[in-house]
């Protein structure tokens, strides 16, 4: 099927935003009415039983069918079957494993410590601005201020819904969610991308099995800190999560079952756009959320929705904000190729080099035909197109003339 | 495996039709309108160069489509 890539990614962003807001749901219920006693027991029990119940949904994803596999047919096109680990995506699976195992630890410690943690767990949002900062530093497709102006704007936005006026803000829970789950969510999503980006065999990488080894490689993690955590604490909170794990195996199992789906679509979509940006339309979570607790607080599964018109007006400016932010990501997107011709003398690769180190340069093809590069470019506005594109290459001399050519519209094969 | 871009010129006023039949010719990754001097960029994916000169006909047979510049990948860098 070929279809818009923008449509594609809003379409995988937003799926997987619908979905999380649905765990969310399942997890306050879970959270409120079944593990009421020990935060912990939960975090072990989500993986350990996430482990067994992705692995059934990966297996069954994987029976053939006519010459395809059924997960490749309704989830992700780049899905074979369900395989080992390669050698070069290791480290990749163990350092995102790693993000997940903190990012859980650091939520559950929040739980254990502070009961409620809704006044601060808004200020998870800032984590799209922690990853601004990443891919300023080490990728190669720097955000544009734009980027960066719609980010804040979503960032903000995301804060004002979710924001609580029940729990605690303390500098400890703080501290937490600053420094150890905005930066485990920073490593969780940059490494799953960088994993999605991989090619195996020749082919994109699947989300499926990429979720499904994280999951794994999280559960190790959080086993093994759970054990350090009831050694030094002398709690037996790794005990309680099997025991968990055993007596509401069908509530865990249920939300790590969408969890697994969220994930997946989550995933697809960082291999399509940025971190930053994927992470921005995300947070559109908070307002499909809201559906969600309004259904659970009139089950009486949590506290009424908040009818104080200030919260309510809150709450309004906040979801304006996403919803502002994300469609001026939305729109402010410019995509070039240029065909490039060269003087002879110089070497290909040189020049190849030169045209991949400019920024918003996202592809250089050397080609046999007519013109000797063709280079796709993709910048948030025509000016900096000329700025920081045209102006960097008129610069390499060993390019003799080019032609800009502005993409107004373009399908994918997915 | 061989990687491709076609530069398409068109006459006017067939784009839209032309980019529904592009759209269900197999081995076509991605299809780009862009403005300048061409005016559709297809980028195409296939096992021999055989299979090139098959895709290329296919869009050549195309109502509207007036030139057509093939430019086979030898080396890329992409994100």
């Amino acid at each position: 099927m070929r279809i818009r890539r923008k449509y594609l990614f809003y379409a995988l962003a937003f799926t997987s935003a619908i979905i999380a807001a649905a765990v969310s749901a399942i997890d306050a219920k879970i959270i409120n009415d079944v593990i009421t006693d020990d935060p912990w027991a939960f975090g072990v029990s989500c993986f350990v039983v996430g482990t067994f119940v992705t692995l059934i949904i990966v297996l069954i994803f994987s029976i053939p069918l006519k010459g395809k596999s059924l997960g490749s047919k309704i989830i992700d096109p780049s899905f074979r079957r369900l395989r080992l680990v390669r050698k070069e995506e290791l480290k990749y699976h163990t350092l995102a494993g790693i993000g997940n195992a903190f990012l859980t630890i650091g939520y559950f410690f929040l739980l254990s410590m502070f009961g409620d943690p809704s006044a601060v767990l808004p200020f998870s949002q800032i984590v799209i601005l922690y990853l601004i900062l990443m891919e300023s530093i080490v990728e190669k497709n720097i955000p544009t201020l734009s980027e960066i102006q719609s980010s804040l704007i979503v960032t903000f936005g995301a804060i004002l819904v979710s924001i609580s006026l029940t729990g605690t803000l303390t500098l400890e829970s703080m501290a937490i969610v600053f420094l150890v789950i905005n930066p485990a969510w920073v490593l969780f999503s940059i490494y799953q991308r960088k994993l999605k980006l991989l090619k195996i065999d020749k082919r994109p990488n699947d989300a499926l099995n990429i979720r499904f080894w994280n999951v794994v490689f999280a559960c190790i993690f959080v086993v093994i800190m759970v054990n350090i955590y009831d050694l030094f604490i002398g709690s037996s909170h790794f005990l309680a999560g099997i025991t968990a794990s055993i007596t509401h195996f069908g509530w865990v199992a249920l939300t790590m079952a969408v969890t697994f789906f969220s994930y997946v679509f989550y995933i697809r979509a960082l291999g399509i756009g940025k971190a930053s940006v994927t992470q921005a339309v995300r947070a559109s979570t908070v307002l499909f959320a809201i559906p969600f607790s309004l259904l659970l607080a009139y089950l009486n599964i949590i506290p009424p929705f908040s009818t104080d018109p200030v919260m309510l007006l809150i709450k309004v400016i906040g979801t304006t904000l996403v919803i502002l932010g994300i469609v001026s990501f939305a729109l402010n997107l410019v995509k070039a190729y240029v065909f490039i011709n060269v003087k002879t003398g110089v070497p290909i690769e040189e020049t190849m080099k030169k045209l991949w180190n400019i920024r918003g340069v996202t592809r250089v093809t050397a080609t046999a035909g007519p013109y000797d590069f063709i280079v796709k470019i993709r910048t948030r506005t025509l000016v900096k197109g000329y700025e920081q594109i045209i102006r960097k290459i008129e610069e390499i001399e060993a390019i003799e003339e080019y032609k800009w050519e502005s993409v107004l519209k373009e399908w994918e094969d997915i | 495996m061989i990687n491709a871009y076609i530069l398409i010129m068109m006459k006017p006023g067939n784009t839209d039709k032309a980019i529904t039949a592009m759209r269900k010719i197999g081995n076509v990754e991605k299809i780009s309108v862009v403005a300048g001097e061409y005016d559709i960029v297809v980028r195409v994916h296939v096992k021999r160069l055989e299979n090139l000169l098959k895709v290329t006909e296919k869009i050549q047979m195309i109502n509207g489509v007036k030139k057509t510049t093939t430019q086979v990948i030898e080396k890329e860098l992409a994100l």
